[in-house]
């Protein structure tokens, strides 16, 4: 370790084990305090509190700043808003970016060339691939192999790192060839792209891709086999369900409990609520139910649209009805996502033609416009109002994160008595383990905060 | 090539003694990856940074401006060469510069931390990318304390006084690894 020569900060590790307090006073009792969730996106705490084995306090407190992004938006024209929101995550740019161009073009009613649909598809398998690489292999993988980070883990696993990291630059390339640059990218505007595609360019991404899918296929096998502790949840799941393809781009909002709305209306079965420990606002169902999005909701309500080779692979891992209920198998559904993504990217590349028109003439004017797909991480809901002179007049943006506060913090509720009786270190990082499960995108979900603005004469 | 004249040491920076350079290596050159967020406040210094250097860059130094730092952009340096990464952080003083080896941020336990990396923690990058490549690479860290982070801000006072000092820091850094 070098030294800063007596500058700089001082004394307390802002990661890892962080916990505190009481633990251990009693059987039945345990505090954890983690004061910074290491391994996730962004900086938030777990709170947790039982006494004489019944859960007190279970909170994720998420108090990374809020960013105000719905108000930064109010006044830009739509092709505006498409970069903008696209830099609320530099995981999942994409997601805010065809979230936000779907529900535009929905809105002004433009019809866009089947090929850049397409592309727009592929630009949304090259995120999905490296969110998830980035998960599976350096940000879950070691809490299942008991290792404290990824750098301990390539110590040992290296090739486990190297095969994440090879799946992950396969997506990075993918977003930085359609999308102009890996993060943040910019060449999606309403009607299709800002520039025309070779056929070359984009066959070109062929050959990684073959490679990805063998490591996607091995991907699959390494984590059906990792030790996983038991846990069943109860909720509502909610994801897109599309009548031919695996959900990413359209689909209908579905769940199961029976919902089943157009991507538009998302308004219309659930709400959003401010609680005074996070920054994020929770969302819950109008029956005031938390719900869980993401790649498990995904394969439990669409699992039948997968591609045959994802599909293939989730039968050989006998788990499709564990992964609807254990959060902790979340990382096998991650895995088959991966599958899904690098093959639907394959068969894209390979039948892609450019488009006779890659970008579709449109007039901006009023409209509302709104529109659902599916982030990485789950379902993303957008609606803008656009005024007379076609500028934004409101927005709502809703990430995933922000919808799944609420279930991870019931998870958390349920599991933590089973948790008990180990060890402290062992309880705490089951409990982390099981954050780490629903892979929260924090820097995404603080993105508003229900500023009211008092003025006392 | 041309020689880099080195910077007067600034009494500003703070400058770790150890990791000068590996013994008996010569890099080949020097990839400066700046780091950060033009929107957020000073998180943008170190694209301010590469800006003031892309106008006299020091010979056999290249910059990239990289957002967030990932393994992949470290596996992408040539054998032999070197890197600076050029970044904000919180944990140090408002305006403060330090100045520490790429590998400075193994195993720390006090709250310095870049800005330049997303889910994965700085020394994870690193680490990550060193056990990758086979042996550590040669670079450093070169990051000025940030007052303000907020979506839409510019530069705190503090830190854009900072930036003429960061780019000399950076400057030396140059010379001091290419000797």
């Amino acid at each position: 370790m070098h030294d800063l020569d007596g500058t700089g900060g001082s004394g307390l590790g802002g990661s890892g084990l962080g916990g505190s307090g009481l633990g251990g006073s009693a059987p039945g009792d345990l505090t954890v305090d983690v004061a910074g969730l290491t391994r996730v996106e962004g900086e938030g705490s777990l709170r947790l509190r039982v006494r004489d084995g019944q859960v007190e306090e279970a909170h994720l407190q998420i108090f990374e700043a809020p960013r105000y992004f719905e108000q930064l938006v109010v006044g830009r024209r739509p092709d505006e808003v498409v970069d903008i929101v696209a830099r609320i995550c530099g995981i999942c740019p994409v997601a805010y970016q065809v979230t936000a161009v779907h529900a535009f073009e929905a809105g002004l009613g433009i019809t866009i060339d089947p090929a850049v649909r397409a592309l727009r598809r592929l630009l949304y398998c090259g995120e999905w691939i490296e969110s998830h690489a980035l998960h599976v292999y350096l940000l879950h993988l070691p809490d299942f192999l008991g290792y404290p980070s990824a750098l301990e883990l390539a110590r040992d696993r290296r090739d486990a790192v190297e095969a994440g990291l090879a799946l992950k630059k396969t997506g990075n390339r993918i977003v930085e060839v359609i999308g102009g640059r890996a993060i943040h990218p910019v060449s999606v505007r309403v009607g299709g792209f800002s520039r025309t595609f070779r056929r070359s360019e984009i066959r070109a991404l062929r050959e990684p891709l073959e490679t990805a899918l063998r490591i996607a296929e091995r991907t699959v096998d390494l984590v059906a086999d990792l030790p996983t502790p038991a846990f069943t949840r109860s909720g509502p799941l909610v994801a897109l369900r599309h009548p031919t393809e695996y959900p990413m781009n359209e689909g209908r909002i579905v769940s199961t409990a029976g919902l089943d709305i157009p991507p538009t209306a998302w308004t219309s079965a659930f709400a959003e609520t401010q609680v005074p420990w996070s920054h994020a606002l929770q969302a819950r169902d109008l029956d005031g139910r938390a719900y869980l999005l993401g790649p498990s909701s995904r394969l439990a309500l669409a699992g039948d649209r997968l591609h045959p080779l994802a599909a293939a692979a989730l039968t050989r891992t006998g788990l499709a009805t564990e992964i609807a209920t254990n959060p902790y198998r979340s990382v096998v559904a991650r895995a088959i996502e991966i599958v899904d993504a690098v093959a639907e990217a394959i068969d894209l590349v390979e039948t892609w033609a450019p488009a006779a028109d890659a970008r579709v003439p449109w007039s901006a004017g009023p409209a509302t416009a709104a529109w659902a797909t599916e982030a990485p991480r789950g379902l993303i809901f957008h609606a803008y109002e656009l005024d007379d002179r076609g500028l934004v007049a409101s927005a709502r943006i809703v990430p995933p994160t922000s919808q799944n506060q609420a279930a991870i913090e019931a998870d958390l509720a349920a599991f933590a008595p089973s948790v008990l009786g180990l060890p402290r270190a062992e309880a705490v990082l089951r409990l982390e383990q099981l954050i780490r499960s629903y892979d929260p995108c924090i820097s995404c979900a603080t993105h508003f905060l229900d500023l009211t603005l008092e003025e006392v004469s | 090539m041309t020689p880099v004249a080195r910077a007067p040491v600034d009494p500003h920076v703070t400058r770790s003694r150890s990791g000068q350079g590996l013994a008996g290596a010569r890099p080949i050159g020097v990839e400066i990856f700046a780091c950060g967020s033009p929107d957020r406040g000073d998180d943008a210094v170190g694209l301010v940074v590469a800006e003031a250097l892309e106008r006299s860059l020091p010979a056999g130094a290249r910059i990239r401006v990289v957002g967030q730092l990932e393994v992949d952009h470290l596996l992408d340096v040539p054998p032999g060469g070197a890197v600076i990464v050029v970044d904000a952080a919180t944990g140090v003083r408002g305006g403060h510069i330090v100045e520490l080896p790429l590998t400075g941020m193994i195993g720390r336990e006090d709250r310095l931390r870049p800005r330049s990396s997303h889910a994965l923690e700085f020394r994870e990058v690193i680490g990550v990318a060193d056990m990758i490549r086979g042996r550590p690479l040669e670079g450093r860290i070169i990051a000025v304390g940030g007052v303000r982070f907020t979506l839409g801000a510019g530069l705190s006072p503090s830190v854009a006084r900072a930036v003429p000092r960061m780019v000399n820091a950076v400057r030396d850094a140059v010379a001091r690894l290419r000797t």
